[in-house]
């Protein structure tokens, strides 16, 4: 892989803004769409503000919607001037001076000529010494032919600077598909120039379990099947399916949050420490844990696993319809909007203890977070006296509200031995002056500077999937154990969640 | 308030301002302690300036905070104590954070040996900056004792009564007397983003550019003494391996000659016209290079004081442009930003060390009387 050839710049020692990218093209397939104009653009424009954003840096915007340049520019700015309360019309036009837009077909081989002229073009003018991004924030199903394009019009070519593509997930909708798109775009690229995004892993919480993990030594110790009871991963919507549905018929709640999101969770959790904080090194300790999930077959996947769809309910107050009543789905739609699972990982460190993952549309809240719940200790002493006692938690909260709760018991002041399980809190929002960043500005600055860390190399999409199809298999090929809907939306899901949990002290947690 | 306080009645004091107490505990009000922060305030008056400070610092980094400052006149208590609670709902309105202020108004005797006291009152394990606003004592025993104490000490060499000598002082002995401490100068916050502003300049292919330095030229206000700006050019010194060319100065001068790998380079302090409570601010700074293709980098404040313009011209010609947000930071903001980042800063050491070679060398036997 060619190093990006930047001349060293001593005036950039020491600033706190040394992470800035090098000068660089980011070429955006899918311009007009939403992630684009609510996430990719304010996430740049935070990294501009913060001086982390190249002065050498161009933006190319490629999509079938028929926009100039100045459509395109007036859009982004529209949503940010909304958005940002201090929004200033001279800083925006300067940080959007070399936004351009290409409009066009994904399987016009025309654009993709017209747009390798535009970047070597932007290159001579502004500096960007051949370096491009290509981030495909398209539907899925035109992934294969942008990428194969870029491949003949020469874009992936490393010859003069670096040249990446960033892949949006859903990275395939099944094994079958997600390998067929290894294959093609590693026909393209190699593996070095691909970034698979899952834009949980940009997450300050999510990246904070390595540092919790790993630069502290109390963890580490009791970290292991000797004092772990379970872990239960919880990623919960009160939202419905919204606008969704034509994706969420065909995906449902495991391709939506499980391959990628919770599996990612799953590993940075229960992987062994790698030998140095690099990216190959981290995502082969990931990989491992992937291929280390006890496999489901057709048995034990009625046992581990517990679907659901939501009915018709109440949430802050309000009715809400069921799934099977939102525009775009069919009435008679089996599609789950509910999964638990539990998980074995058949390695050393875990074996035995379940790993209970958790996802889905509307449930009482919005909340992510991890909870390692502790065994009780071996010999209850207090076991005539105190029955408010709990086993401990560790509680590590990834959205909203980041932080990290302890749950321990402790003696309430008095004459008699009453115990009560107290909270000791950590908040990055009380702890840290600084606001954590959004998901994406970590993670379009870690592309441009060539730090794969935080995205999911393609032996691991495969794994994740691998270890999912026997679930999705089934459920796609069973009619639900209870017919659907099963929970009414409001409520924490359905009761067979419950059942699968087996012991008297395990209960999913009210998050 | 009492006299003959110890660090117990304070601590009492400060529990009994978080006792659970009908509504507030209905609130979820927390304790947060991030840090220690101490400050010193050489009057009454700069007691309140000081304490204003705090209490918005305290937003950023919720802490314990300690202010230390003379009693107004002789025949007050020799030491007398203020607690006070601190809560902020920026974060959360149903969970506040909340931290403590404790204010110690002593005679001035007392406060020479009050450090031990102070050391009580700390949170163990948090780090303690020591914040001292006014100007470099020459002997002062609580601020020595601090000083070696403390994690790091924060100066703001903007308020030096005498600069040359202060900043020369600071450059002469510091690391030798205080090697545990961390020194921090505000004035240096105050001046990254110019630092960072400029270094955006030369990123990727305009590098070559920072050979062919010729002229760098600094503007301030005119009125006010041009330390910022001499730190400014020092840094670039420093960065780009420039030695001092002159005799040592004793005074602040509009022009410093460097010598560069490449030859001899200008830089010219330029006072400009300004309103008197910017006066201390750096309004522009052009760095012009010759060689083949001359060029001028300049970053300028806008007529909009929320933002600044950053340029540059390659043979006469733009080749870039762009505006970005800049504003002003108060004495709080300087704070809350230093307080992010505990490392020590290797580039301001250097920079200090620049500094050191440009200045006349400090009046130390006066350092030595005071001491004896």
């Amino acid at each position: 892989m060619p190093t990006p050839v930047l001349l060293e710049n001593p005036l950039r020692q020491g600033l706190s803004s040394g992470r800035t990218a090098p000068p660089c093209s980011l070429v955006i397939y899918g311009a007009s769409g939403d992630l684009t104009v609510r996430k990719l653009v304010p996430a740049l424009f935070e990294l501009y503000e913060k001086h982390l954003l190249p002065v050498s840096f161009n933006l190319i915007g490629i999509s079938r919607s028929v926009i100039s340049d100045e459509d395109f520019r007036k859009k982004l700015k529209d949503f940010l001037a909304k958005a940002k309360p201090q929004f200033s019309e001279a800083v925006w036009n300067s940080f959007s001076q070399n936004f351009h837009y290409i409009a066009g077909g994904y399987d016009d081989f025309k654009v993709y000529q017209a747009l390798s002229a535009r970047l070597d073009e932007l290159d001579e003018k502004n500096g960007t010494m051949g370096n491009r991004i290509f981030y495909l924030s398209t539907p899925p199903n035109v992934f294969e032919v942008i990428i194969s394009n870029l491949g003949a019009a020469g874009l992936a070519k490393e010859d003069k600077g670096f040249s990446r593509v960033v892949i949006e997930k859903p990275f395939g909708h099944d094994l079958e598909s997600a390998k067929e798109l290894n294959v093609k775009v590693r026909e393209v690229f190699k593996e070095h120039q691909i970034y698979r995004i899952d834009h949980y892993l940009g997450k300050e919480t999510v990246q904070n379990f390595l540092v919790m993990r790993f630069a502290n030594s109390i963890f580490e110790p009791i970290w292991n099947r000797r004092h772990v009871d379970h872990i239960q991963i919880t990623a919960s919507e009160d939202l419905g399916v919204g606008t969704r549905a034509g994706y969420y018929e065909s995906a449902g709640i495991l391709r939506d949050m499980f391959q990628n999101h919770l599996f990612q969770v799953m590993c940075l959790i229960a992987m062994e420490p790698p030998v140095t904080f690099e990216a190959n090194a981290i995502r082969d300790e990931k990989l491992k844990i992937l291929q280390a999930i006890r496999p489901f077959d057709e048995h034990s996947v009625k046992h581990l696993a517990v679907r659901g769809q939501y009915g018709p309910g109440f949430l802050a107050g309000q009715k809400v319809p069921g799934y099977r009543e939102e525009e775009g789905v069919n009435p008679k739609s089996n599609t789950p909007t509910y999964a638990a699972i539990k998980i074995f990982l058949d390695t050393w460190r875990w074996h035995g203890v379940p790993f209970l993952l958790r996802s889905a549309k509307r449930l009482p809240k919005r909340t992510t977070e991890a909870a390692i719940q502790f065994k009780e200790p071996p010999n209850l002493l207090f076991k005539n006296n105190l029955n408010t006692l709990t086993p401990n938690v560790l509680i590590i909260r990834i959205q909203p509200d980041e932080g990290i709760t302890l749950k321990f018991d402790t003696k309430v002041p008095g004459m008699t031995m009453e115990g009560r399980t107290v909270n000791m809190d950590f908040r990055y929002g009380t702890s840290f002056a600084e606001g954590t960043s959004e998901a994406y500005e970590r993670l379009l600055l870690d592309c441009m500077l060539g730090d794969a860390t935080l995205f999911i190399r393609g032996d691991e999409a495969e794994a994740a999937w691998a270890a999912l199809m026997p679930v999705i298999h089934h459920w796609e090929t069973t009619e639900p154990e209870t017919p659907f809907p099963n929970y009414e939306a409001g409520t924490w899901g359905p009761v067979e969640a419950d059942n699968m949990l087996e012991r008297p002290w395990r209960h999913w947690r009210k998050v | 308030m009492t006299s003959d306080p110890s660090a117990q009645d304070i601590e009492r004091d400060l529990t009994g301002l978080w006792k659970p107490q009908g509504e507030i505990q209905a609130s979820g009000l927390r304790r947060i302690y991030t840090t220690n922060l101490v400050a010193y305030a050489s009057d009454h008056e700069d007691g309140y300036r000081v304490e204003g400070i705090l209490g918005d610092v305290v937003q950023y980094h919720p802490g314990r905070y300690i202010l230390v400052r003379p009693a107004a006149d002789t025949t007050e208590a020799p030491l007398r104590y203020y607690v006070s609670g601190r809560c902020l709902s920026w974060s959360d309105p149903e969970k506040r954070v909340c931290c403590d202020m404790v204010k110690l108004v002593a005679q001035k005797e007392v406060i020479e040996n009050l450090y031990g006291f102070v050391f009580s009152i700390l949170v163990p394990d948090l780090p303690v900056e020591f914040w001292w606003p006014g100007d470099m004592p020459y002997y002062n025993s609580f601020f020595e004792h601090m000083a070696k104490q403390a994690t790091r000490v924060w100066v703001d060499s903007a308020k030096f009564k005498d600069p040359i000598q202060s900043v020369g002082r600071l450059a002469a002995f510091w690391h030798n007397r205080y090697p545990r401490t961390t020194l921090a100068d505000m004035n240096w916050i105050r001046i990254q983003r110019w630092q960072a502003l400029l270094a955006e300049l030369f990123d990727g292919d305009w590098a070559k550019y920072l050979k062919q330095i010729k002229q760098v030229t600094i503007e301030y206000g005119e009125g006010s003494t041009p330390l910022r700006s001499f730190y400014l050019a020092a840094w670039l010194a420093a960065q780009l391996g420039w030695r001092h060319h002159q005799p040592r100065l004793a005074a602040f001068t509009d022009r410093l000659v460097f010598q560069g790998p490449q030859g001899e380079i200008e830089v010219l302090l330029k006072p400009v016209p300004a309103p008197d409570d910017r006066a201390d601010r750096i309004f522009a700074v052009g760095i012009m290079t010759e060689g083949e293709s001359p060029a001028l980098f300049t970053v300028v404040r806008d007529e909009d004081p929320h933002t600044v313009i950053a340029r540059s011209e390659i043979n006469h010609k733009l080749a870039f442009s762009r505006v970005v947000t800049f504003e002003h930071l108060h004495s709080d903001d300087v704070l809350a930003i230093g307080f992010k980042h505990y490392e020590a800063d290797p580039v301001w050491k250097r920079t200090l060390q620049m500094m050191g070679t440009i200045l006349i060398h400090p009046d130390m036997t006066l350092e030595q009387k005071k001491q004896d």
